[in-house]
């Protein structure tokens, strides 16, 4: 089988972009991209949570083709909820892997913007069990809360520890000219920040944004870094039933496949970004990963030198729910090439996007 | 978005109501949502209704809701583990939060959880609430 390379990438900068339709703004990120890797893509996956929802517009992939002048190439959209993004990768791996396709492009696109904050609520919700969740006002942040209590209690954190989290994000996210809220915080911003769902405050949150982002994918060519492999898991528990509240199952099942496969440890990972929509995900992403031990990842983070979303991640660079595991690759492949962020010291970085909250993961390993 | 559409309502009525479970024949194991089939492999499942007695395992006080919640924020959603250990997602309701602890007792009680005011219709469901 071929190897997979990301031979070009273009992301577009994360906010609230009023002006812009859906299908413009993914155009836009797609002829970069394309641009940028200068060849013919033979199939576009298009990742969205929200069209549906945000926009009503189904049949994305055609509408952005459109704007481009990209008859007869294939689009098909893939839809994981906030994970769409590592999902339509994984997908476009396995495409490029059978040698069905040589060049694949990978597009994500959300603008949860386009609606007002409290049907944003509703509409980020979605993501949880739609008869035995959200039907009774559950929602992924309060699924988060629980997790991060039962966290905080075990390991014996106080909210202080957690709130270094927002403070790392941050103070990443200044360094990535993509990025919504490119500034850096004090202790005391996010300790007093409103309380949204206890313990999580609204610097726990990774704020929703408009965002596109897009990478070509080719089989046949070998410039630009290698996608070295890419797993996704499932996990089938309901939130009520979960055997334990500080383990993200699917990124633990994901990512052992993926290390697997790529031949690398936990030690090797130069640069990783992960999906913290709220601040104990990342953190319970850290150690699932193992980048840090069971308990241990706050007090990492304290330490400094944690080389985990140095894009910002979801709470700096925003949470651009199904582009987001798309920006995540762009951004990994950059930091290792030193394209647009410093360059990382190591030759291999790991994405984890993930839907819901542990509902479903996808770990890829990427190398220079 | 907002509300249950009333076929998705309806079809629930046994499990909103009565919080009926499904129980593997074959292992013993009991599923709440209902599945289709059991870890174990096993589709013979047959339908149990769940005690109604229960406590709570954690809680979290949420006040940023959905539309359908704003009248009623802030909720309290807790995770309960009823008496044959099978565990629950829901509110927790007629309780001041600094009162409640893990393993405070709780009760299944029936209560509207959506009113659509539009159609004016009334849609029911499990709630837990403290016992003294």
């Amino acid at each position: 089988m071929k190897d997979v390379y990301i031979v070009g990438a273009a992301l577009h900068p994360v906010g609230r972009h009023y002006g812009k339709n859906i299908d413009d703004m993914a155009a836009e990120v797609l002829e970069k991209a394309i641009g940028d890797a200068g060849v013919d893509v033979d199939a576009v996956l298009v990742a969205s949570s929200t069209a549906e929802l945000a926009e009503r517009q189904q049949l994305l992939g055609s509408y952005i083709l459109e704007s481009l002048g990209l008859n007869k190439t294939p689009a098909f959209r893939v839809e994981n909820g906030d994970g769409s993004g590592g999902a339509a990768i994984s997908m476009a791996y396995g495409l490029l892997k059978s040698e069905e396709y040589n060049c694949v492009a990978v597009v994500g696109v959300d603008k949860p913007n386009d609606v007002l904050s409290n049907q944003q609520q509703d509409i980020y919700a979605a993501v949880v069990d739609t008869y035995f969740e959200r039907y009774f006002g559950v929602t992924p942040l309060s699924q988060a809360a629980l997790m991060a209590k039962m966290y905080l209690k075990k390991y014996e954190y106080r909210y202080e520890d957690l709130a270094q989290w927002a403070l790392l994000m941050h103070n990443n996210g200044v360094g990535n000219p993509y990025a919504y809220l490119r500034r850096q915080v004090k202790l005391e911003d996010a300790v007093n920040s409103e309380l949204v769902s206890e313990p999580l405050r609204l610097y726990d949150i990774g704020p929703l944004a408009d965002g596109a982002a897009a990478a070509v994918l080719c089989n046949n060519r070998k410039d630009g870094p290698r996608l070295l492999s890419v797993s996704a898991s499932t996990n089938s528990t309901p939130f009520n039933a979960r055997e334990d509240y500080d383990v993200l199952y699917s990124l633990r099942d994901a990512s052992q496949l993926a290390f697997k496969k790529a031949k690398i440890t936990p030690r090797d990972i130069a640069t990783a970004e992960v999906h913290d929509s709220f601040s104990i995900l990342g953190v319970l992403a850290v150690e699932g990963l193992g980048m840090a031990q069971k308990g241990g990842a706050l007090a990492a983070v304290k330490d400094g030198a944690l080389p985990v979303n140095l894009s910002g991640g979801l709470k700096s660079r925003g949470n651009v729910l199904g582009a987001t595991g798309v920006y995540q690759l762009v951004e990994v492949a950059w930091q290792l090439l030193g394209r647009e962020f410093k360059r990382v010291d190591g030759s291999y970085g790991v994405i984890h996007s993930m839907g819901g909250v542990d509902r479903f993961s996808t770990v890829a390993v990427v190398a220079l | 978005m907002k509300h249950e559409s009333v076929p998705i309502y309806w079809r629930n009525i046994p499990q909103y109501y009565r919080l009926v479970a499904k129980r593997c024949k074959k292992c013993g194991a009991t599923y709440f949502p209902p599945v289709v089939r059991c870890r174990c492999g096993s589709l013979e499942l047959e339908n149990v209704e769940l005690p109604r007695e229960g406590k709570l395992v954690e809680f979290t006080v949420l006040y940023q809701v959905g539309t359908d919640f704003l009248k009623q924020k802030p909720l309290i959603i807790g995770i309960v583990e009823l008496a044959n250990g099978v565990r629950v997602t829901g509110q927790i309701i007629d309780a001041q939060p600094n009162k409640l602890t893990p393993g405070t007792k709780v009760e299944t009680v029936f209560r509207r959880v959506v009113v659509d005011g539009k159609h004016g219709l009334v849609m029911y469901g499990y709630k837990f609430r403290p016992v003294e």
